[in-house]
């Protein structure tokens, strides 16, 4: 029992527990088993890169978790035209987390940065914002687990401010405003893809502002920032360039609501 | 091996009604309304959509009508007509197939090779009707009138819905109930009404007897099809065939999954005659496996310029410089007079069945630099006949055994199919299977244990338990990690 409970006291390891099911469940429900080189091409760079700033920098080991996190993300959310591609988002996505640094924390989050490296220099790339499709069952099932993850870390805020007022925009615009029925708005809300950002890319610890208060200003507006380009600009993967741009204005959240940095353990 | 092809070309029974996808087709009272499936040419450049619309309207000339939503008001010279044989061209290239190859006995010489190339021809027909009129009192203004072809076209935007439909209603175009909930949509969105009709004394002058398909080419941000405004009720479903060309890659869906359909695989001979009735069940029920709502990858195909290989196998000849400028795209530089080009391409064609239940939004898409190709292809094998009393032979009779029991399989796993009516179909040769080994015992008087022959193919087994495996290394590398694992380990 006190193995279970330590397992649970590291909100990593449930990370990479859930995340890992939802790649299973792409790999069997979804048809993804083709994607398993892929895959690995993704975890060795990661992984690789991650040791190897292990050795330079004297971290623990217990950061390769961190490594296996993001690997699993770039392999839920990036799409690319050769498996070998894998090796290159892994490594950027780890790379940055180390050279990529203001004030002790990491700029952006790691996942978000290799997919955004990918698809803007490579030109092989793509994020696939429809590939969960909108089964209610999925969407309850990766909002339970994000919740419980983000609320082991204390981030939930940043996530639930964030869809919130996504929400309230898009009830705005399309209901209220335009007239869609309620079902049009639903639709938009059950997809995968958004919950599975928000709960567990935007709530990371390393790159969202440490204070509460600004978490909540800062999800807030992350959400409008996602909200505009997809509304009027029909860019349906806006909320993975926003939160690029907003991992930039984190630290001046920081500065203006003084807080502790995050620790994993 | 030496191969024959044998090409089924596919084309949904379903398809050959009329049809209308993002407009509805009115009827002036009492006609009757065709509203089951269509097709639609979508080129999209950067910014630039080329949009085709097929015209399958059966019925009195006189009673076609269509509104069609679209982004911009229209320029005369962003509107077109097109060949109709554009549609039967793209569906015969790129529609699921079925691909036949013959074995060889392994007692007897080998028999020429023979290619036969056999296309299911596709009947589609054409029409429509008109209106006239204009009401500013309404809140509609016409933003442009054109004749175009054989059609009049009127551009409409409006200000608020009730207007537009009484507008719409008093030029004699009946709207179908659940399509008056997303005029207001629509309206707010900005989008303007393109509204078309036939010019009865055009047509006659056209010399067609069919209407042709309509083209438009606008700038927009906007890469969707308005799949709602054509839904006549809750219920109805109405199949839509989209026959995508980009420069880049792949056409995805953004907000509904897109899947591939499942292909390569061997299914039993007797398919062959049926192939139309077993595609339409094989997609019925990938429809329903995805809960009513994917959206259904049929090809995929590089066909850029550079690409050696334009289709394979090919059931009709490549696409050709004429047949890609009728589609709008127009960014190929053609070559020498074969009809060849330079420049890249790419077609996707997706499968649709939507209703208004499941499908809330409208189709929105986007462009992908994804160039992986993707058939919709089944296979049939014709065993050998003959004599196989060789020793090769009953080697040869035990595959094909195994092979026809996979096949009725599959054809029950694809299309549901009832395979317990198909029991002959393994029988034969399992009894000439049971002969040969008779024959074979007296000759060499006795038997040889052998070890039970293990399927054919890649077990399915074996993923799942290289993932259980991969997932319990994770697991035990989290743990070591872990502090509580390190403390386990230091005191080991």
């Amino acid at each position: 029992m006190a193995s279970i409970s330590r397992f649970f006291k590291d909100a990593r390891n449930i990370q990479i527990l859930w995340l890992g099911t939802f790649l299973a469940y792409g790999i069997f429900e979804l048809q993804w088993a083709a994607n398993l080189d892929y895959y690995s091409f993704v975890f060795s760079g990661a992984l690789a890169t991650q040791a190897f700033f292990i050795h330079q920098k004297s971290l623990p080991l217990h950061s390769l978790k961190s490594a296996l996190i993001t690997s699993l993300g770039l392999c839920l959310l990036l799409k690319v035209n050769h498996p070998a591609w894998g090796l290159l988002a892994g490594s950027i996505a780890i790379g940055s987390k180390f050279v990529l640094r203001f004030q002790g924390k990491h700029i952006f989050n790691p996942a978000n940065f290799g997919i955004v490296a990918l698809v803007l220099l490579t030109n092989q790339a793509w994020i696939s914002p429809g590939q969960w499709g909108n089964e209610v069952v999925t969407f309850f099932l990766i909002a339970s687990c994000g919740m419980l993850i983000t609320l082991k870390v204390g981030r939930w805020d940043a996530g639930l401010s964030f869809v919130a007022v996504l929400f309230a925009c898009e009830l705005g615009r399309t209901v209220l405003y335009q007239g869609w029925p309620m079902d049009h708005l639903l639709h938009t809300f059950s997809s995968g893809t958004l919950v599975l950002f928000a709960f567990f890319m935007i709530t990371d610890p390393m790159t969202s502002p440490n204070a509460r208060k600004a978490r909540v200003i800062w999800g807030a507006s992350l959400a409008i920032a996602s909200f505009a380009p997809s509304a009027y600009l029909q860019l349906y993967t806006a909320p993975v360039w926003a939160l690029f741009g907003w991992c930039l204005i984190t630290p001046l959240f920081d500065k203006l609501f003084v807080q502790p940095k995050f620790q994993w353990i | 091996m030496k191969t024959k092809f044998f090409f089924s070309l596919f084309f949904l029974a379903i398809a050959v009604n009329a049809s209308s996808f993002c407009g509805f087709f009115v009827a002036k009272a009492g006609a009757k309304l065709y509203n089951k499936s269509s097709q639609v040419i979508l080129v999209r450049d950067g910014e630039q959509t080329v949009v085709t619309m097929s015209n399958d309207f059966q019925g009195d000339v006189r009673d076609f009508a269509m509104v069609v939503p679209v982004p911009v008001v229209l320029k005369e010279q962003d509107i077109r007509v097109v060949e109709p044989g554009i549609f039967k061209r793209l569906d015969d290239h790129t529609a699921p197939r079925l691909a036949e190859y013959y074995d060889e006995n392994p007692c007897m010489p080998v028999v020429a090779a023979e290619y036969l190339l056999n296309k299911e021809v596709m009947q589609r027909a054409v029409p429509m009707s008109v209106m006239e009129d204009a009401a500013v009192d309404l809140g509609v203004t016409i933003e442009a009138q054109y004749q175009i072809g054989e059609y009049d076209i009127l551009i409409l935007s409006a200000k608020e819905s009730s207007g537009l439909k009484t507008w719409l209603n008093k030029n004699n175009y009946s709207i179908p109930a659940q399509a008056e909930e997303v005029l207001d949509p629509y309206i707010k969105n900005d989008l303007k009404f393109f509204v078309v009709k036939v010019n009865l004394e055009e047509q006659k002058n056209s010399g067609f007897e069919e209407l042709r398909p309509i083209q438009i080419r606008y700038n927009s941000s906007k890469f969707m099809l308005p799949i709602r405004l054509g839904m006549a009720n809750a219920k109805e479903m109405q199949d839509l065939t989209v026959y995508a060309f980009t420069k880049t890659g792949r056409v995805e869906c953004t907000n509904y999954r897109t899947v591939k359909m499942p292909t390569d695989r061997e299914v039993a001979e007797f398919v062959e005659p049926n192939f139309s009735k077993f595609y339409v069940d094989v997609f019925n029920k990938q429809y329903n496996y995805q809960q009513k709502r994917g959206v259904f990858l049929e090809y995929a195909w590089d066909l850029s310029a550079s690409q050696p290989v334009k289709c394979d196998p090919c059931p009709t000849p490549p696409l050709a410089m004429m047949d890609l400028s009728q589609t709008g795209v127009d960014w190929l530089q053609g070559q020498n007079g074969w009809g060849g080009y330079s420049g890249n391409l790419f077609i996707t064609r997706l499968h649709v069945r939507y209703d208004r239940a499941n499908f809330p939004q409208d189709l929105r898409f986007q462009v992908t630099p994804n160039r992986e190709k993707f058939q919709c292809r089944y296979v049939i094998r014709h065993p050998a006949t003959g004599d196989f009393s060789c020793e090769a032979g009953e080697e040869y009779l035990e595959k094909v055994v195994d092979r026809r029991k996979k096949e009725l399989e599959e054809v029950a796993i694809l299309a549901n199919w009832d395979i317990s009516a198909y029991g002959n179909y393994v029988k034969p040769y399992e009894k000439q299977l049971k002969l040969h080994n008779a024959s074979s015992e007296t000759e060499k008087n006795e038997v040889l244990p052998i070890l039970p022959a293990l399927p054919p193919g890649p077990p399915a087994m074996l993923n799942y338990v290289f993932l259980l495996f991969g997932l319990v290394c994770l697991s035990g590398i989290s743990f070591l990690l872990s502090d509580f694992g390190k403390a386990q380990l230091r005191k080991s």
